[in-house]
């Protein structure tokens, strides 16, 4: 709230929400980094606790939320979308519509006859990823000039314009109320399908829901801001060392230290450069992947 | 009290399992499983109680039809306990921890952990010689002291039905016999029931009062463990020669390779393994 282009003093952020700032500093504190601040966070959010998620389905503490494809289909939605040059709405809309087909066309390619393997899954969301990422290079090529900015923005996981959020804390909540009564059965599923059928978890319907609730919060992460890239990689990892694997703890923590780490690298984001911007998915890899290194050195 | 299988027949893939088997596991009885690798013990084992399988319906537990626990996969989870032949340990996590997920059916989606579930939880790792590594991480544990981990779940879990796939696997010969005795005990004295897929058929013949044979082709034996293991089953099951040794406690049956000449280089290897 106080970092920024323009510097603002504690002082007048308290005024502006108590509404007694000056007219500049409460456009500002309001209008620009108060939304922005929440889209972060909800951002973060997402993508942790579907990072959590997805860690579990395929059972590999490395697992990241974009593994199966999700945040491509968004992508090229979203690109095609500005392609176009449709407003913002669109852009945010059909990226969730993105993200949903892509979320389908998996699910219906990996449920095959003898139904899942967590092999099977994962093979299908690569290949399904990187399908994606072919047609989007193929858009960034024929894009016209002007254009590619606001792309690679948005490839690289951006906050940086006004977004409609409500959609995004819907998807959060809803995510986040669903996740939590699961919960104590995650923590037997991490043992594999046999072991958690055997103490008593319907396994199939189990993995099912992980998949859309895991899916669902990508999708709306991916629509608001873009590819962030490793928070739902490092965060669950990071706190699952921390708190242990009871995902009734698990899961609001990450959700909290999700949130927070991306607004703080938001924070850096529209900072560290000012007033230049640069996409919140690079402040994110960059904290991201020396942690993570760090942390698969440690394992070993 | 007891699982009650019905003229069951199981096949995996073409090769049949068993032909219209019907048997009774009841409350105090221990049962050994034998037969060679693939000829389908760990599918029947998992069979017992899988609700979902078109072949459930040939099965009750405690009276009901198995496939009536199709949604209350947890009450059957109170009941019966599965040995996994192998488990996966993808996540770091304490010994105690791992034990604890026994607990899992016994519990409501809100419950936590009770001082009474770390108790038995404790008992658990205590029976299996694990007490003083409980706050390990598994990843550190040897094969056979994970194997006694695995049991501990089990034992945590507290089931009327032990079903255990291998439960002698990774464990050396005196952990063996501790765990086996471990368990007959809890058997015999509990009332409880065991069913066990075992490859040594003299510790079966020590510990399990009835046996299951399956002889392949889909063939099968049950009964009372005195009068089924004998040098001609065993020779049926196996499909090799057996001689069996009187000592002043019990039986033993040692297999033996007939014709030397008959014998390749890998035989002959293998004998001499065996007789070191």
């Amino acid at each position: 709230m106080f970092i920024g282009s323009t510097e603002i003093s504690v002082e007048d952020v308290f005024r502006s929400f108590t509404g007694n700032g000056t007219p500049l500093t409460q456009t500002l504190v309001l209008e620009l980094r108060l939304p922005r601040a929440l889209a972060a966070f909800a951002c973060g959010a997402m993508l942790s606790i579907a990072g959590v998620l997805m860690q579990v389905l395929l059972r590999n503490p490395l697992a990241d939320p974009y593994v199966l494809g999700v945040s491509g289909g968004a992508s090229l939605a979203a690109l095609t979308i500005m392609l176009l040059g449709l407003d913002i709405i669109f852009i945010t809309s059909g990226a969730f519509a993105g993200a949903l087909l892509s979320i389908f066309m998996v699910f219906v390619f990996a449920h095959g006859k003898g139904g899942w393997t967590v092999s099977r899954l994962l093979l299908t969301g690569i290949v399904m990823a990187s399908g994606w990422m072919a047609i989007i290079s193929f858009v960034l090529v024929i894009a016209p000039p002007d254009k590619i900015h606001g792309m690679l923005f948005w490839l690289m996981g951006d906050l940086s314009y006004d977004r409609p959020i409500s959609l995004a804390y819907v998807i959060l909540i809803v995510g986040f109320v669903l996740t939590l009564p699961l919960s104590r059965q995650l923590n037997v599923m991490i043992w594999g399908d046999k072991q958690a059928g055997s103490l008593g978890v319907n396994v199939s319907r189990l993995r099912l829901q992980i998949f859309f609730i895991s899916s669902l919060l990508t999708a709306g992460a991916v629509s608001l801001a873009g590819g962030i890239g490793f928070v739902g990689l490092v965060v669950p990892h990071f706190v699952r060392l921390l708190v242990g694997n009871e995902h009734r703890i698990l899961i609001p923590a990450s959700a909290l230290a999700g949130g927070i780490l991306v607004v703080l690298a938001d924070t850096l984001a529209r900072s560290v450069m000012a007033p230049q911007q640069i996409p919140v998915g690079i402040i994110t890899a960059l904290i991201g992947v020396p942690l993570f290194l760090y942390l698969l050195r440690r394992s070993h | 009290m007891a699982i009650t299988v019905n003229q069951l027949t199981l096949e995996i893939g073409t090769t049949s399992v068993c032909r219209d088997l019907s048997v009774e596991f009841k409350a105090g009885q221990f049962w050994a499983i034998l037969g060679v690798n693939g000829v389908g013990k760990s599918t029947f084992l998992h069979q017992l109680i899988n609700t979902k399988s078109p072949q459930s319906r040939c099965i009750s537990v405690n009276d009901i039809g198995l496939s009536r626990y199709k949604n209350r996969q947890k009450s059957l989870a109170k009941i019966s306990g599965l040995l996994l032949q192998e488990y996966e340990y993808n996540f770091p996590c304490s010994v105690l921890e791992a034990a604890l997920i026994g607990r899992h059916p016994h519990m409501s989606n809100w419950q936590w952990e009770s001082d009474e579930d770390i108790r038995i939880a404790e008992e658990a790792l205590k029976a299996t010689a694990l007490y003083d590594l409980k706050d390990r991480n598994i990843k550190t544990l040897s094969g056979g002291e994970k194997r006694r981990l695995n049991l501990a779940t089990v034992l945590t879990q507290n089931p009327q039905y032990f079903l255990l796939d291998e439960p002698t696997n990774h464990l050396d010969l005196k952990s063996q016999i501790t765990i086996l005795k471990l368990l007959s005990h809890k058997i015999t004295r509990k009332n409880k029931t065991g069913i066990m897929v075992i490859h040594d058929a003299n510790l079966a013949y020590q510990y399990c009062d009835h046996v299951l044979l399956f002889y392949g082709n889909g063939e099968w034996d049950a009964g009372k463990t005195q009068e089924l293991i004998t040098v001609e089953n065993l020779r049926r099951v196996y499909d090799c020669n057996f001689q069996v040794m009187h000592n002043r406690h019990t039986s033993v049956f040692v297999p033996y390779q007939e014709g030397k000449e008959d014998s390749n280089e890998s035989n002959k290897e293998d004998s001499k393994e065996d007789s070191k």
